[in-house]
């Protein structure tokens, strides 16, 4: 079947191994595409490697963010010597694959290698726990929340809870509900009262009566609710709010189809994917191992002009509600900030900006980036405890046209010259054995335990 | 196992009029469609396995021109369905002619005869749109069937599509499954506005379209804008490859390129200097910011020769 005069490869046997190579790397690989490789090679019949790797990567790699992990399994296989490279330099696959999407086990090699090293011998010191696939035990160890003790943790700032703490708030914060503005969609559905005349139904109706249209039915405009796009600071300033956060992430990627969600501390990360399971702690496990830069420096600046340059420009922040979780520290160029922040804004129908110092007493907008970043928001809350949160869902729920909350403390930027205050966490660093450093669980080398239910932790 | 797929007569005679990948990059050459080897056996595979073929890549790489290309190497219609958001069967797939429905039940109670449903419900009655048409084409070749920018369609549209997508037939409630005889080569083209589903993809080859090399667009060029100057079109090459490295938001693609020499062109201009590029800059950078920026930076540095 497969003109075995001219190719001397078992051909299924050799799209069978590839395949099961791919599957472990993580490019999804069903039996059919397998099926459809062996078919695609019999028609080809690839006389040379370059031609065998351009059939195998049509076939296996549905997407472009998988290029480089069947890249790597491709030369593995049949080695790498000028495929892509020296023999045919003018169609090199050169596609820079976006930063964000990029397998994390080429990330950690790159600059932040020292800190990698770091942050993994200190998740290392935490004992490797049993079972942590479904964290059962731990499950049982929570009792369940009482009405007062709940009313208690929901008032408690984010980063004074420990690990027993957060795991309660973590089941509160299922609870939350975020609804979008609605907006009209150009879909129709039926409807009673609609505008517009449902010409085939009532066609289909009048057949009924001879002929003569009696019942008008009638379709209307679809209301859907608007995308809701999600951007965390995870540096290290945000780090004892960036876990809790990310199960407001979590919760709010399960609430509907229509939710994008990023983190952010030196480059833009893409969860939305890692976050779509029905399992918030997997899901989080997840998210946690594929963002590489947790608890380092912050380049608001820059993630956002990632986002916009990659993603919203596309289209995924047109009309879309954004909400920014971040303190504002910018280690990089407020000015960066601002610009980005404006072209943001005239995507978005809303920017709330979530800043957990909001809530402190002594409050007003100092940091660099928030300065630049307030007149292109639409409302800016603090979000700093469970409470607070509800506060965040009002603001993204609110119409467009609510500017920003009158309720915020002293929104003034300094008075210009003034000494700027020192960020608390300057060092990419994480302090080791804080209370506040991440749980172990969010470590990016250990995706295991999941955050908070790590109930020998020094909480 | 994959689903069956219509083999027999059509697929015999695309095959025959491509037996290989190099004979269809050829023909698409000739059709002034330059292709490299990545794409060339992509599109080849999604002709002869058959599949649909889903191409992503920035904007203005020549998704939409790939189709096109390959439905004049065949000869076969190009059929095109441009989506955006709200489409829906309607738009697609099909609509019942509803004047001439109402115009039939009033003639035939003028004259008394009877009309019964089956008869409204017919072909004659039926508004094909382009789903519909690219299945009912007749051949002898398979048209080719261009789905644009389904990412700008709602998810709804491409749970729509997987039966399209998988066998090559449609089901409408008053007539029935519809089956093609010559099942449509599909292509479809994606900006990435937002992901796909797995289920489309699943069904789908994909192949991403880079900007092409130097060397490759200034031929692309040549063979689009006649009788541009071929020191022109180098440098025109050189400058928007110079563009895509800085930090532009948008960067040109290979149609802001073409587009370029053909304004420059018009204009008479032989050779690109700077006082050349702030006339016609309009063409390529369609951002004010991203002027400023290359501006900025120095036209001079933008048609400096050499290195």
């Amino acid at each position: 079947m497969f003109g075995v005069e001219t190719v001397e490869l078992d051909l299924p046997a050799l799209a069978g191994a590839l395949s099961r190579r791919l599957r472990d790397a993580g490019v999804p690989v069903t039996p059919e595409r397998s099926a459809d490789f062996a078919r695609a090679l019999a028609l080809v019949r690839p006389m040379t490697r370059r031609r065998l790797y351009w059939t195998a990567r049509s076939v296996f790699v549905s997407d472009q963010a998988q290029a480089d992990g069947f890249d790597s399994v491709f030369f593995s296989v049949f080695g790498d010597a000028g495929v892509a490279g020296s023999e045919h330099p003018s169609d090199a696959p050169t596609v820079p694959t976006p930063a964000d999407e990029r397998p994390t086990s080429d990330r950690r090699s790159s600059t932040e290698g020292s800190m990698q090293s770091d942050r993994r011998a200190s998740v290392a010191s935490s004992p490797p726990r049993a079972g942590d696939e479904d964290d059962d035990g731990a499950e049982v160890g929570v009792p369940l929340a009482m009405a007062s003790e709940e009313e208690l943790l929901a008032t408690k700032s984010f980063d004074a809870l420990d690990a027993y703490e957060l795991a309660q708030v973590y089941r509160m914060m299922g609870r939350l509900e975020l609804a979008t503005p609605l907006r009209r969609t150009r879909r129709d559905e039926t409807g009673r009262h609609g505008r517009h005349v449902d010409v085939r139904r009532t066609l289909r109706g009048s057949l009924r009566t001879a002929g003569d249209p009696i019942r008008i039915a009638r379709r209307r405009r679809r209301i859907a609710r608007r995308r809701l796009v999600v951007l965390c600071d995870i540096s290290g300033s945000m780090e004892p709010y960036a876990r809790a956060y990310l199960q407001f992430l979590a919760s709010a990627a399960g609430s509907g189809s229509n939710v994008e969600a990023f983190v952010f501390a030196t480059r833009l990360t893409r969860l939305t994917r890692a976050l779509a399971s029905r399992h918030p702690e997997r899901a989080i496990q997840r998210a946690a191992a594929a963002a590489p830069d947790w608890s380092s420096g912050t380049r608001i600046g820059d993630a956002l002009k990632a986002f916009n340059d990659r993603h919203g420009r596309r289209g995924m922040a047109r009309g879309a509600v954004v909400v920014i979780l971040s303190d504002g520290w910018e280690r990089g160029d407020p000015m960066l900030v601002g610009r980005e922040m404006e072209r943001l804004s005239r995507l978005a129908y809303r920017i709330v900006w979530v800043n957990p110092r909001v809530g402190a007493s002594a409050f007003s907008v100092r940091a660099g980036g928030m300065v630049a970043a307030l007149p292109y928001c639409d409302a800016l809350v603090s979000g700093h405890s469970l409470q607070a949160l509800d506060a965040v869902a009002d603001a993204i729920g609110a119409p467009r046209g609510a500017r920003r909350d009158a309720s915020t403390p002293s929104l003034q930027a300094p008075p210009a010259g003034e000494t700027e205050e020192r960020e608390p966490w300057a060092s990419a660093t994480p302090v080791p054995g804080s209370s506040v450093a991440m749980p172990s669980g969010h470590g990016p080398s250990r995706g295991h335990t999941t955050p908070g239910w790590v109930t020998d932790g020094d909480g | 196992m994959s689903p069956p797929r219509v083999t027999g007569g059509p697929a015999d005679e695309v095959g025959r009029l491509v037996p290989d990948v190099e004979t269809l990059a050829q023909r698409l050459g000739g059709v002034d469609y330059l292709v490299d080897e990545g794409l060339a056996t992509s599109m080849y595979l999604s002709l002869r396995l058959p599949q649909p073929l889903l191409l992503e890549g920035e904007a203005g790489v020549g998704k939409t021109e790939a189709a096109k290309s390959l439905a004049a190497v065949l000869d076969t219609p190009l059929i095109r369905l441009q989506c955006y958001e709200g489409i829906d069967a309607a738009e697609a797939l099909y609509e019942w002619n509803y004047p001439r429905q109402l115009l039939s039940i009033r003639l035939a109670d003028s004259s008394g005869s009877a009309l019964r449903e089956e008869d409204l419900f017919g072909s004659d009655y039926l508004i094909r749109r382009p789903l519909l048409r690219a299945l009912e084409h007749p051949g002898p070749r398979p048209a080719v069937l261009l789905i644009d920018e389904i990412d700008r369609a709602d998810d709804d549209f491409e749970a729509f599509l997987l039966e399209l997508l998988a066998e090559a037939r449609v089901t409408i409630p008053e007539l029935g499954t519809i089956m093609a005889t010559h099942p449509p080569i599909i292509v479809l083209t994606s900006n990435r506005t937002r992901d796909l589903h797995d289920a489309v993809k699943r069904r789908c080859l994909y192949h991403w379209i880079d900007y092409p090399t130097p060397q490759r667009e200034v031929e692309i060029v040549r063979r689009r804008v006649k009788g541009a100057s071929p020191t022109l079109a180098v440098q025109v090459a050189d400058a928007v490859s110079r563009m895509r490295d800085s930090d532009v938001q948008k960067p040109p693609g290979i149609a802001e390129a073409i587009d370029w020499v053909a304004a420059l062109s018009v204009l008479g201009i032989e050779r690109l200097d700077a006082p050349a590029v702030d006339r016609t800059l309009g063409s390529v950078l369609k951002y004010g910011e991203d002027q400023e920026v290359i501006r900025a930076a120095g036209l001079e540095q933008l048609v400096r020769s050499g290195e």
